[in-house]
Formats: C-alpha cells, structure tokens, sequence
C-alpha cells in the first residue's frame, strides 16, 4: 500500500533514541513506529490512553508511592532474528538514553533536565520480563504512564550492544560503553542511504522492517516482519511512504488514485466531495494538542503588562473571540476544527478534560466584554477605550489607552485570519490592536522569552505562532509555569504552580483536571479553536475504526489494515 | 586577452565573497541562536545551550564565519541538523533533477523561441504574427503554477495522459528516460519560457532586418532564405547568448514553483523549505551556489559573445 508523507516532513533519523533536532511525530510515530515498538502504547485510537493491547507491557505496578515502577512485558515479543524481546533489552535502552543526554541534553528530544532518565535512581530485571525502576521522586501515575514511561522501548541488544558493525557485542551496563554503542548507533543513524541496507536496522520487534530509504526525498518502503509475534500481525505486505514537496502535489496524487491513504491539507478541503468521488473516505479530528494567543505580561509599552494581568481583561478578550463562527466559516476552518476554552480542545473525548472545559465559559459576547470592561472603569475616549478610573486594577493609572499589537505566524495562514477576526470584534470596543505577521522562526528566537530576556519585554503584547501538539497528558509544565521554559509571556500565578506542580507529583489521578479547569478559568493565553487533523484513505481499505482514528494522533498503524476485496 | 581573464576571475571571487559574507551576517541577526531553531520550540534551554556550544555557535561571529570560508574552501559546505545530512550531499542528490527540468526546458524554448521569433519578424503584422503574439502573451502573462493547475487538470487528471507527478526516483538516468512522467513539468517551463524568448528574438528580428547589411546582402543577390540564416539569424542571435548565460543560476537554483507542484525534489524546493526552517548552513550554501553560478554564467556569456560576433574585443 501507498502512504503519503506529510509534505516536508519526510523522516530522517531511524535509531530509536532521537535528537531534539530529528524529534517529529513522523519519524517517531510514522517511521521508527513500524520497526520498534514502546512498552507502553498511547494512544488508543484517538483517545489519550495507554492501549494495552498494542504495548509490550502487560501491566504495570507502582509501590513505594510510587516511587518504585514494576513493569510486567509479555512473553510473546520476539525479535527478528529470533531473540525474545525482554526487560534487558528495556535496559539497555535506558542506558543508551543515560549516555546520549550525557553527551549532550540535544541528543534527546523528549528530555526535560530533571525528569526521565535523570529521575531514576537504579533499575534491575529479576527475570527476562520484569522490569523494575526506582525513582528519585513520587510522581502522578498518569504522568508516569504516558509521560515519563511512554518514551520506554526494548532495543535488541544482542545485535545493537557493539561499537562497529561486525565487532563483538560489549557491556552496555556501565556509561563508558554505553556511550560508546551510542555514538556508534548515532552514526550509522546518520548515514540515511543506507537504511535500508545496513544490517542493524532489519532487526526490528515490530511489524514492518524497512526495505529502502531514498535520501534525496525521504521516501522509504517497508516489507512485513515475517517473524513478528506480536499483536496486530500485518495483512498487508509492502508499505510505501511516498514523499512529496507541496500539499497540492499530493492531493493530485489522491485525486489520480495513486496514494491509499494521505492527509488532506486545509487549503484542499473544498475538494473533499470530488475525493469522495475519487473512492476516498475521509476523516478527521484534532490532536492532542492546543493553539493559543501568548500573551506578555511583561510588556511595559502602554502599560499593556498590566493590563492584561486583570482577569477581567483576559476574560473580556475571550468574549470577543468568536469560536464558532471561525469554525463555520468557509473561508477560515470550514467546520473542520474543534471548539477549545482551555489547554484541553472539546473533540476528541478525554479522560483528562475538566467539566469547566467541556462548556465555553466565556462564549462570545461583545456586550458582555463591553460590560465587564465598563465596570471597571474602561471607557471610549476619541475612539481608544481608555481608563478613565483612577486605577482600573492593578496598577493601571488613569488615562491608560488600551493598545497594543499582536505579531503573528506567517504560515499557516488561518493563525492571521482567525487573529484578524478577533482583532476586528476589538476595535468595535476601541481597543486598538496592531497586526503584524512575522515567521514561526522570528517569533520564537526573537519574541520569546520575556521572563529573563529583558530587552524582549516592551516589543510586543501577544504573540501567536499556533500553539503545541502531541499532550498525552495535558499538564501545562513549562508552559504556565512560573518558571517554565516555554512561558513565553511571563505568566506567574501561585495556585496554577501548585495545580501543574501536582498533576506531575502527587498521588491524586484527578490532578491534572483540577489544573486545567484552574487554566481554563484564568485565561493566561487566548484558547483557540484546535483544527482537525484530516486524512483520505480508498474506501477499499479497512481495518478497526481506532486504527484509522488514531492518525489524527499522527499515528499510522497499517498492520492493522488490510484491502477489503 | 589573458589580462582581462585574471582581472575578472579576481572580481569574481570578491564578489562571491561578498554573497557568503552578507548572507552568513544576516542569517546570524535574524536567528543568533541557531540551536533554538534547529532542535524547536520544546527544547529545553539546556539543550539549546549544548547544542550551540557542541556545534560552535557560542563563539564570535567573525570567528564562526572563519570557520564557515575555511571549511568550503576544503570542499565541506556543512551539516544540516534538519535534514540529518552533509550540505554536499543535499546538493549532488538534487541538482540533477533541477538541472534536467531547467536544462531541458532551456534547451527546447531556444529551439522553438528563436525559429518562432525569427518568422514573427519576417512576417511582422500579418495575421499569423498577430495569432503567435497573442498567445504569447497569454503564456507570458499567465503565472506558472496556474499554466501548471490547467496542464495536471486537463492531461493528468481528466485524460489521464501523463502523470501529475515527475519521475520518482533518486537515480539521475532513470529520472532523464522518463519523459513521460517529466513531460508536464518541462511542458511548463517550456510554454513560459517560449513567450520570453520568442517576443525577444523577434525584436531583434526586426532590429536587424533594418540594418544595412540586410539591405546589402539582398541587393547582392543573395536569396532570402541564406538572408536570413547567414545574416538575420546570426546576428539576431548574439543577444540569446548573455540571455542563456544568465539561465546558469537558474539550472542550477532549480524551479521552486514548477517543483513544488510537480513533486519534483530538486534545489529549488531544497532552498525554500530550508530558509523557512532556518537551515543556515544549507541555506548559506545554496546561495553562495547561486552566487557562483550567476557570476561564471556572465563570464561564460562574455567569453562566448566574444567567440561568436568578431566585432567584439576584450581588453
């Protein structure tokens, strides 16, 4: 069967422990995904949940408050080249982690300093399928499953613990070596003509091995793992990632019948109907994910800091957005994007999101912006509404005019229109908003940063360059922290510290929706509609509903498809 | 003759100097810490931090531009983190494509521009100039990638002639024997093309049937059709050879549109998405190619018009 690489996006790194700088979904989930399998498999289909079915573990048990992390693999997995899959080889991926954030915290991209593997004080294997790990801390079970554990994966030791292609295999329980095998794998990682070729990568634990890889493109075939034992064995017998350089040139390509199964960009989607035409199902729903307006709290220029420090402010700017309407309209999503008040989108369903995010809690309403902003003391004046209080809070003086500019993301074009539509229903309240569309690059090396860059604070009052993607568990860590690395705007709230503190370390399951209906209610960025992800598949392919669902996910499972004839 | 060469090869490399120089500096302003944008937006700061140390950003600039001239002067472009590959091997795996599509396309619209031209000339305002002048201007006017939209539409997914796509595969003689699937790509490079060049050789067409040494060689005798090939061509060809010089840099930069609807991986489409990612050592690289190949084209078109009209002399 046919597949469609995400244009652009073509996969480019195959050793399983990946650099920061090679961390995409489609070489993690739609590459390295069809050879090596995790120990612990999210999602289920679109849900953010483990799917013990389709993980190498088949249970998991924490002692010591959990500090003491007991996984149980199963005894069916084995190898390619025959060997059965066990909890060394769980070691020594661990070890191998251990040594490439040694060399350089880059060589991984899931590390955060502090968590996985830092976090973990020993680890040991009382037989072939147990593993056991002891951490430094307590920590939320959710955010252990699929946050710290989910990066977990049996590598084959037998064929990979060696430093050269036909040398002896050598310890990796100890960091030299461990070093030393990584820097060996890192390298032939980088040699992408030859993966399809070199020996290390066709031994595999998963249901495809690859069989080419064409450097210039990034396209690449995979051919069924006759000997995989695991759940999910494939009906069908060859895989093509076919790579291409535009949206456009791909829909073409759907359009002539040539692809089985491909994303539909946006720009594509008034065509849907002559796809289905074309025998195509499509699909879709949005990811894990959520888009928001940053907003800078430290902005010294106009006062706007200040400003959009008031609850009231954030709460009025969340009543001027217009979800639905930037959802229906034709020329915006198209009715292809899902509702979202807070960290957590309405679609698809999560165990994860509160009751306060399932409703709007601010839905649009100029005449209550107008009102929220009118009790506090903001007034039209010469057509800039302007504090006319003595102070309308927090400090903001008298005579203070509300404005300020948005600079947003060039591409993809929707983060201007949907920043446009909001900034007009603004100026119908006087606020004056200066639109300025800037690269995702510029944004973030330029813009980000005002907590301890200071010489970034008075050069802009919110930005938006979309937002993130890929929360299996949706704790803000980093993001609304006081301290986080990705706290763009500054935003610093004590009770919010806690609420993220304790989705990551305490005990109680519900942690992380008491976190997020606390987010959803301060507003401390503007939550926007969260676009569907869509694919196309021939009507002639089947398989169970999750397996097509979870690609909204940016997970491809083709094992689990066959042609219906 | 000899002095002229030096002189000029000497400017050039000052020249190209100057491309990697502004290039380098303004990449470095735009985006000082190129770890932040090769490792993205989740990387944490210690990482960011490593990276730019381990790959020797953390340095001063004029030191890493150093490096930069150094290491190209050894034949070694750099490494792109994004593609996770040698910035030479980016360029030898896709200049061949770009090169074929350009190339040829290149080649066919001088052999239907300069005949076509040439005829408008002659026959200047009858109704087949008017017809050919019309549709040029069609052509010329209409932007390639709708030209591009029509072709796929109408050849590929309608009649099903050809493939929307070029040929797939990373083999440069497999890529070339396959006309069929290249025929729309270069059909439209070709059709554009064709309305520049042919609009041009007719004006110099027609700026040359009114020189004397037309009048002259008809007063003597000579028949038409060696008129216009000994003289009226030759001479109104002169110009097509800066105009072929300066199609170098396009050969060699690839056609980002044409690519980018075609599927057709080429150094075009490789300069686009690496600018956007910020890919500085691929993107510094493609334009000190671009630099190169603009700067020899001209040289070669001076040389070559020095070759082909005797009244001209270097000194």
């Amino acid at each position: 069967m046919t597949i469609a690489e995400s244009p652009g996006a073509g996969p480019n790194w195959i050793f399983p422990v990946t650099p920061a700088a090679n961390e995409s979904v489609y070489t993690v989930s739609d590459f390295q995904g069809f050879s090596w399998l995790p120990v612990l498999y999210a999602p289920k289909g679109e849900s953010p949940q483990i799917s013990w079915n389709q993980s190498l573990a088949k249970s998991i048990s924490f002692k010591n408050f959990n500090r003491t992390v007991i996984i149980h693999l199963r005894n069916n997995y084995k190898w390619s080249n025959g060997k059965p899959v066990t909890a060394r080889d769980v070691e020594f991926y661990i070890w191998l982690l251990k040594a490439a954030v040694k060399i350089s915290p880059s060589n991984f991209g899931n590390y955060t300093p502090g968590l996985f593997p830092d976090n973990l004080s020993s680890m040991g294997t009382p037989n072939n399928y147990t593993l056991v790990l002891k951490l430094k801390h307590t920590y939320n079970p959710n955010f252990l499953e699929l946050s710290q554990l989910g990066v977990l994966e049996p590598l084959p030791t037998a064929a990979w613990s060696k430093t050269s292609l036909h040398g002896r295999d050598i310890p990796f329980n100890n960091i030299r070596n461990a070093e030393k095998i990584y820097n060996f794998l890192a390298g032939q990682s980088k040699k992408l003509a030859t993966y399809g070729t070199n020996p290390l990568w066709k031994v595999v634990d998963g249901p495809y091995v690859i069989s080419s890889f064409d450097p210039s493109t990034d396209g690449c075939s995979f051919v069924r793992n006759k000997r995989y034992t695991g759940f999910g064995r494939p009906h069908i017998n060859k895989v093509v990632e076919v790579a291409f350089t535009s949206t456009q040139a791909e829909f073409n390509q759907l359009l002539q019948g040539k692809i089985d199964f491909g994303g539909v960009d946006f720009s594509d989607l008034k065509q849907v109907p002559n796809l289905k035409r074309h025998g195509y199902a499509v699909w879709g729903a949005p990811d894990f994910g959520f888009n928001y307006v940053v907003y800078n709290f430290k902005d010294g220029t106009n006062d706007f800091g200040h400003i959009i420090g008031q609850l009231y402010v954030r709460q009025a700017l969340a009543h001027l957005q217009n979800e639905p309407a930037v959802i229906k309209s034709p020329a915006m999503f198209d009715g292809a994007a899902s509702q979202a008040y807070g960290p957590v989108p309405t679609s698809p369903s999560s165990p994860f999101t509160p009751k306060s995010a399932a409703h709007d809690p601010y839905p649009f309403s100029i005449a209550k912006a107008r009102t929220l902003l009118g009790k506090h003391g903001w007034r039209k004046v010469n057509g800039v509404l302007t504090c006319e209080k003595t102070s309308c809070g927090g400090g903001i003086p008298k005579g203070t005019k509300f404005e300020t500019n948005i600079i947003y993301g060039s591409q993809p074009a929707i983060i201007g229109q949907q920043d446009e539509a909001w900034a007009s229903n603004m100026a119908k309240l006087g606020i004056k908003i200066t639109l300025q569309s800037e690269t995702f690059n510029q944004i973030i090396s330029t813009y980000s940063d005002v907590g301890t860059n200071a010489k970034n604070r008075n050069q802009w009052g919110m930005i938006d360059f979309g937002g993130f993607t890929g929360f299996v568990y949706p704790t803000m860590n980093e993001i609304f922290n006081t301290t986080g690395s990705f706290n763009f705007g500054g935003f610093s709230n004590p009770a919010v510290d806690r609420a993220i503190h304790a989705s990551e370390y305490s005990l109680n399951n519900s942690a992380v929706q008491k976190e997020l209906n606390l987010e959803t209610q301060l507003q401390p960025g503007l939550f926007q509609p969260m676009p569907d992800g869509i694919a196309a598949w021939k009507k002639s392919l089947s398989g169970p509903a999750y397996s097509f669902a979870a690609e909204s996910q940016y997970v491809l499972e083709p094992n689990l498809w066959y042609f219906k004839k | 003759m000899t002095a002229y060469l030096i002189r000029r090869t000497i400017i050039s490399i000052i020249v190209i100097f100057g491309v990697a120089l502004i290039t380098f500096l303004m990449l470095h302003v735009i985006a000082p810490s190129p770890g932040r944008e090769v490792l993205g937006i989740r990387a944490s700061t210690p990482s960011v931090n490593s990276w730019n140390k381990q790959h020797g950003y953390d340095r001063p600039v004029w030191a890493q531009f150093g490096t930069y001239i150094w290491d190209c002067l050894h034949g070694n472009l750099g490494y792109s983190y994004k593609l996770n590959q040698p910035v030479r091997t980016l360029i030898i795996e896709n200049a061949p494509h770009s090169i074929w599509l350009s190339g040829s396309s290149v080649i066919l619209s001088i052999l239907i521009a300069v005949p076509l031209g040439i005829y408008q000339a002659v026959r200047r305002n009858t109704v087949s100039d008017q017809a050919l002048t019309a549709a040029a201007f069609v052509t010329y006017s209409m932007p390639q990638n709708f030209l591009g939209f029509i072709l796929i539409d109408l050849l590929a997914i309608k009649f099903n002639i050809f493939p929307a796509e070029a040929a797939q595969t990373e083999k440069v003689l497999p890529y070339i024997l396959n006309w069929h699937a290249n025929f729309l790509p270069i059909a439209t490079l070709t059709l554009t093309s064709v309305a520049a060049y042919s609009r041009y050789m007719r004006s110099q067409g027609l700026d040359a049937l009114a020189q004397d040494y037309i009048r002259l060689a008809r007063a003597k005798g000579l028949n038409e059709p060696a008129v216009l090939r000994r003289h009226l061509l030759r001479n109104a060809f002169l110009p097509m050879i800066t105009l072929i010089g300066v199609s170098i840099p396009v050969l060699l930069g690839g056609n980002l549109v044409v690519e980018t609807l075609y599927n057709s991986h080429g150094l075009g489409l490789l300069f686009y998405n690496e600018l956007l990612q910020y890919d500085f050592n691929t993107v510094i690289a493609l334009t000190l190619l671009a630099g190169v190949a603009t700067v020899v084209g001209n040289f070669v078109a001076d040389i070559a018009l020095t070759i082909a009209d005797p009244r001209i002399r270097i000194s």
